[in-house]
């Protein structure tokens, strides 16, 4: 495995491993999914870089412009959960339980 | 809602699965998956209750963290295989990753601990959508990626049963129930997925349609609950008489459509001598029977002690009349009749 594949393949394990193990608050769990998708990111990026073809060099931009939107209804269901639940904690959030 | 606001979020969801339908590259696949996770988060949420933010809370993270490791996976293989393609993956590891991404998507054990949550938090129309449509998309992916490990969609599967049955017999919501009685489904078709995609798809067709029957009828009845069931014979005997058939079909008994699937699974699985796998799914089959017995209980096989003012509704208040009730005579037609058609349907579909 290149040092390149090493690199963003360990970014995007610790992002999920941080939004698996989240501990307090929801925005931070967000946070981690947004390093999930910035590593996605890069490593498109670096993979256009590399190959001759121009073809793919959309990709990265169509990642970003649907993470984005993706974040921004992450955070409009962070400001509802700050409505509805006063706070952020995800221990709040346990009024579904089995 | 907005009735234009309604037009646009449902369009999108159409959208959004059709584009994962008719994607052979990954990066589409997974735009159709993110339209789709997008469009339904406003469904969710619309009422500012605690309970449906926080299951549209918990839907978002969910199938956000399964896309991205999704894409991840996929862009992994492709770089070290060349090419992008759906249906021409070769790497083990990478192949896994992406199956464990989807069965999360489709909420099967033992990725399934959000699905009862969110169908319960959300109202009865949305967890029919979440129930059904956004089931689809994810099951045609999983359909074209070769497996590399047949015993890890195998083992998924049954535990899924196993879970599915086990899960729903101490709940008297009924949104709960129903969200294990999907995973329990879920499950049988997944045993069934790498051996015969035919039969895998007419599992699936069958179960949207019983299960599109079950959420109208709790629909019309405005029931959440087991004990919101047991007034349905003042207020809707018709339905009364054929919920419990409906339940059953769920339940995979003969001569209902719900039979169908089962039985050509288990004949499958023999013929292909998996006999243990077969053994468990038919047993554990009874765990979902009795809950669905449980349930056609309260509807029609009792009666509720209550005093004479309730039985004798004189402030009539016939149940609502939604454009979504227009369906259910088709829905349950298709949940009760359709098993003696099952060999034409197989033809179709092979």
């Amino acid at each position: 495995m290149t040092p390149i594949q090493m690199t963003f393949s360990t970014m995007f394990l610790l992002g999920l491993m941080g939004l698996t193990f989240h501990r307090t608050h929801l925005l931070s769990a967000l946070l981690c999914l947004e390093t999930l998708m910035l590593s996605l990111f890069l490593a498109t990026s670096l993979w256009a870089l590399q190959l001759s073809t121009i073809n793919i060099a959309c990709v990265p931009m169509l990642l970003l412009a649907f993470s984005a939107c993706e974040a921004s209804s992450g955070l409009a269901l962070v400001v509802a959960t700050a409505g509805t639940h006063g706070s952020d904690h995800m221990q709040n959030l346990n009024l579904l339980q089995c | 809602m907005n009735p234009y606001l309604l037009i646009v979020l449902l369009t999108s969801l159409g959208l959004g699965t059709a584009l994962t339908l008719s994607s052979t590259h990954w990066l589409l696949a997974w735009l159709g998956l993110e339209v789709g996770t997008l469009a339904i988060l406003p469904l969710m949420a619309q009422r500012h209750h605690p309970r449906a933010t926080e299951a549209a809370t918990k839907y978002f993270i969910v199938q956000a963290t399964a896309a991205a490791t999704l894409l991840f996976a996929a862009f992994n293989n492709a770089w070290l295989q060349g090419h992008s393609d759906i249906q021409h993956m070769s790497h083990p590891l990478f192949t896994s990753m992406i199956t464990l991404a989807l069965l999360l998507k489709l909420g099967l054990a033992p990725m399934h601990t959000w699905m009862p949550q969110v169908i319960q938090g959300v109202s009865l129309n949305t967890g029919l959508i979440v129930s059904t449509w956004q089931k689809i998309a994810p099951f045609i992916l999983l359909l074209q990626i070769k497996q590399i490990h047949p015993p890890l969609l195998t083992i998924i599967g049954l535990a899924s049963i196993l879970i599915g049955g086990w899960g729903g017999l101490n709940q008297t919501q009924l949104r709960k129930i129903l969200a294990y009685s999907s995973i329990a489904h879920l499950g049988w078709i997944l045993l069934i997925l790498q051996h015969s995609t035919a039969l895998a798809t007419y599992a699936l067709l069958i179960y949207i349609f019983m299960t599109s029957a079950t959420f109208i009828t709790l629909k019309k009845c405005k029931a959440t609950t087991i004990n919101m069931l047991t007034t349905t014979w003042t207020k809707a005997p018709t339905i009364t008489l054929v919920a419990p058939l409906m339940l059953l079909s769920l339940g995979g008994l003969p001569p209902l459509s719900g039979f169908a699937p089962k039985w050509f699974i288990l004949q499958e699985l023999t013929q292909l001598n998996f006999i243990p796998h077969a053994s468990i799914a038919a047993m554990a089959a009874l765990l979902s029977l009795s809950y669905y017995l449980r349930l056609s209980y309260s509807i029609t096989l009792s009666l509720s002690p209550n005093n004479l003012p309730e039985c004798l509704q004189w402030r009539v208040n016939y149940p609502i009349s939604t454009p979504l009730s227009s369906a259910l005579p088709a829905a349950l037609a298709l949940t009760l009749f359709l098993l003696p058609l099952t060999p034409s349907a197989l033809t179709l579909i092979i």
